[in-house]
């Protein structure tokens, strides 16, 4: 598989009030096009802001990040937006979705910014709501749809975009097990059909259950990295 | 490296502009109603102040001498019994061949001394074309005894409450004006009174005397003027249209170039009026300043609420690809359509009352019974509030600016939020 992520000697220091934390030390990581990936480890081991950083909404202190060729770290903050836009995805953990916008809506969003037209928006987003089962409900606001509901839209509107990545930050940690299930059933079954990566951060064991690589944070390092056989 | 940037229609900007500013509904209605108040109230103060302002100074022009006066040179720095227009017919002539849609009322002003039996006191006497003049037009129905005398009668005149007190005279009692001439003898005129007027203007009451004007030519005469040429001191013109004064006026002063003559306009001849108004009018502005330094503090407060409970979002529409400078546009675009709304809202509200009393008036007269003379003029007990498009442009775009630059802070706060920083709140 072709080479889509590069991480080299990435290290992330915060001021947390007087005290230094070192987020991130020393991080060497290369993802392939198409791997499911999960980050796994306990709180403040790194992981939401490895992700971050992945996702051009962090910067890093040292080392570079280089997606699809191009190295992250160098860009200019308007050529970080443009890059997100067109090249990453994101689910995040909670309040994913613009509330005045219905489902449809939202996930036009993106592709309204990247300039497509409202035909090919229309279809493309119906489509996606459709693949994650929300055919039904996509002229709803985010306020009348469940918590796992709307990480489904977040999704559909992170694939919709068609993104090389997507960044998925905890996305079950709100949802109860029958739809943190069906959630990462749908991220799986699209990482496959669309061929696009995901890489999401979770300590929840059901996640990690059906990621085909699992890399491990403690203290800002990487302590594991391992290929697994999916139970799906 | 990708060169593609991110579009964001105006149509998508508001469109979710509109809907973030219902999404509390209650704020915004709240907020939209005490702009709107402010706003109809600063309509309706400015259309009081208007109103109050040009009847007065359509009083101070009738009181006096109309929007434009054709008068001897130097005869407003140094007036004298001396200085008068020799030829008027001809000057007459010449006015009439202009076809100015006027009045042009020919006058004799004379500064004399009127005496009774009992008292003396100095007084201006006004030689006037009564049948048509403004000025007798307004007095005719402040008169406490007496008619007004008719145009025939060349012996009558008209005199304030003031004079009629200080000279003990009523109708009816002889009066004689005494002026000097240049020369140094003294000439004299009998009058008889015809009318007592109380116009409540003390200037008018106390000094002014009414007579035709042939009766106070008569004085002119004694000076050595040409009872055939109609010696007057000036004509007193009173244009149909008072926008057109500038225009008449340039008219005018070219067609009498020759003569010895000058044109002044109204605000010339009344500069304390014309300060007054301004002064009062600065006070309506200070008044409107004040108003919408408390809306604009209102409204930065609503925005800049309404944007604080939306860190998190803006962090997310960042994260998605969004732009500081399109993030600052919706803030500033709701900002506008709060603006807009209040603007309507404010029209609506602040343009109706200024219709129901520009039709029917706001009457102070229960709070003016003391008498309503200002600068040597009158305001009307009723006042009718006046708006022209020209302050309807200024309080919208003073109202405008003010709620539009309310969103600036707002807008310049939401351009800082970072994502990382707004994810993690």
């Amino acid at each position: 598989m072709e080479n889509l992520l590069k991480i080299v000697g990435v290290n992330k220091t915060y001021l947390q009030g007087q005290i230094e934390v070192h987020a991130l030390r020393n991080i060497e990581l290369q993802i392939s096009e198409g791997e499911f990936v999960a980050l796994v480890g306990p709180s403040g081991s790194g992981k939401t802001t490895l992700l971050n950083i992945i996702g051009g909404i962090d910067s890093v202190d040292q080392g570079s990040v280089i997606l699809n060729g191009v190295d992250m770290t160098t860009m200019s903050e308007s050529a970080l937006s443009d890059f997100r836009l067109y090249q990453l995805g994101f689910v995040f953990q909670a309040y994913n979705l613009v509330p005045v916008l219905s489902a449809l809506e939202n996930v036009e969003l993106v592709m309204v910014l990247q300039g497509r037209t409202a035909t090919e928006r229309r279809q493309r987003a119906e489509h996606y709501l459709q693949l994650v089962g929300l055919g039904d409900l996509m002229n709803r606001r985010p306020a009348a749809l469940s918590g796992g509901q709307q990480q489904r839209v977040a999704v559909a509107r992170a694939l919709a975009a068609g993104p090389r990545l997507v960044l998925a930050d905890e996305p079950t940690a709100n949802l109860d097990s029958e739809n943190a299930g069906a959630l990462l059933d749908i991220m799986h079954r699209l990482s496959r059909e669309e061929k696009t990566t995901f890489i999401f951060s979770t300590h929840d064991p059901r996640v990690m259950q059906r990621a085909e690589r699992i890399i491990t944070l403690r203290d800002g390092m990487i302590t594991d990295d391992q290929r697994v056989l999916t139970a799906t | 490296m990708n060169t593609r940037h991110n579009h964001l229609p105006f149509s998508m900007l508001l469109a979710l502009a509109w809907r973030n500013l219902w999404r509390n509904r209650r704020r915004t209605l709240l907020t939209l109603i005490s702009i709107s108040l402010g706003f109809a109230l600063a309509v309706m103060f400015i259309g009081i102040g208007d109103g109050s302002h040009n009847s007065m100074i359509r009083n101070a022009i009738k009181l006096g001498d109309g929007h434009l006066v054709v008068q001897p040179n130097g005869y407003m720095q140094s007036p004298a019994n001396y200085k008068f227009i020799a030829d008027g017919q001809q000057i007459n002539a010449q006015l009439e061949q202009l076809k100015i849609p006027a009045s042009i009322q020919p006058r004799v002003t004379l500064q004399v001394l009127a005496s009774t039996a009992s008292n003396s006191v100095g007084a201006a006497l006004e030689g006037i074309v009564s049948s048509d003049d403004p000025r007798v037009e307004l007095l005719r129905g402040k008169l406490l005894q007496g008619q007004w005398f008719e145009s025939s009668d060349k012996r009558g005149v008209a005199i304030g409450e003031g004079m009629a007190r200080k000279l003990k005279v009523s109708v009816g009692s002889k009066l004689v004006l005494m002026a000097g001439t240049q020369q140094g003898d003294t000439q004299a005129q009998l009058g008889r009174v015809r009318a007592v007027f109380k116009s409540g203007i003390e200037e008018l009451d106390n000094f002014l005397v009414f007579a035709d004007v042939s009766f106070a030519q008569q004085f002119l005469i004694g000076e050595g003027a040409d009872a055939n040429a109609y010696p007057v001191t000036k004509f007193a013109i009173f244009l149909q249209n008072p926008k057109d004064v500038q225009f008449w006026k340039n008219r005018i002063d070219m067609t009498l170039q020759a003569s010895q003559t000058v044109v002044l306009d109204w605000q010339t001849m009344m500069p304390q009026l014309l300060q007054f108004v301004m002064l009062d009018d600065a006070g309506n502005y200070v008044f409107l300043i004040l108003i919408m330094t408390m809306l604009v503090f209102g409204i930065v407060n609503t925005v800049l609420m309404s944007v604080l409970e939306r860190t998190r979002e803006f962090g997310l529409l960042r994260a998605l690809g969004l732009k500081k400078h399109q993030l600052m546009l919706l803030v500033l675009c709701e900002t506008l359509l709060l603006s807009l709304l209040a603007l309507l809202f404010g029209w609506v509200l602040g343009g109706g009352v200024h219709l129901w009393l520009s039709i029917h008036g706001l009457d102070l007269s229960s709070m003016m019974k003391s008498g309503t003379e200002i600068m040597g003029t009158f305001m009307d007990p009723i006042i009718y509030t006046e708006l022209s498009w020209n302050r309807v442009w200024q309080i919208t775009m003073v109202v405008f600016i003010a709620t539009m630059s309310s969103g600036i802070y707002p807008a310049i706060k939401t351009a800082r939020v970072t994502p990382v920083q707004a994810l993690r709140t």
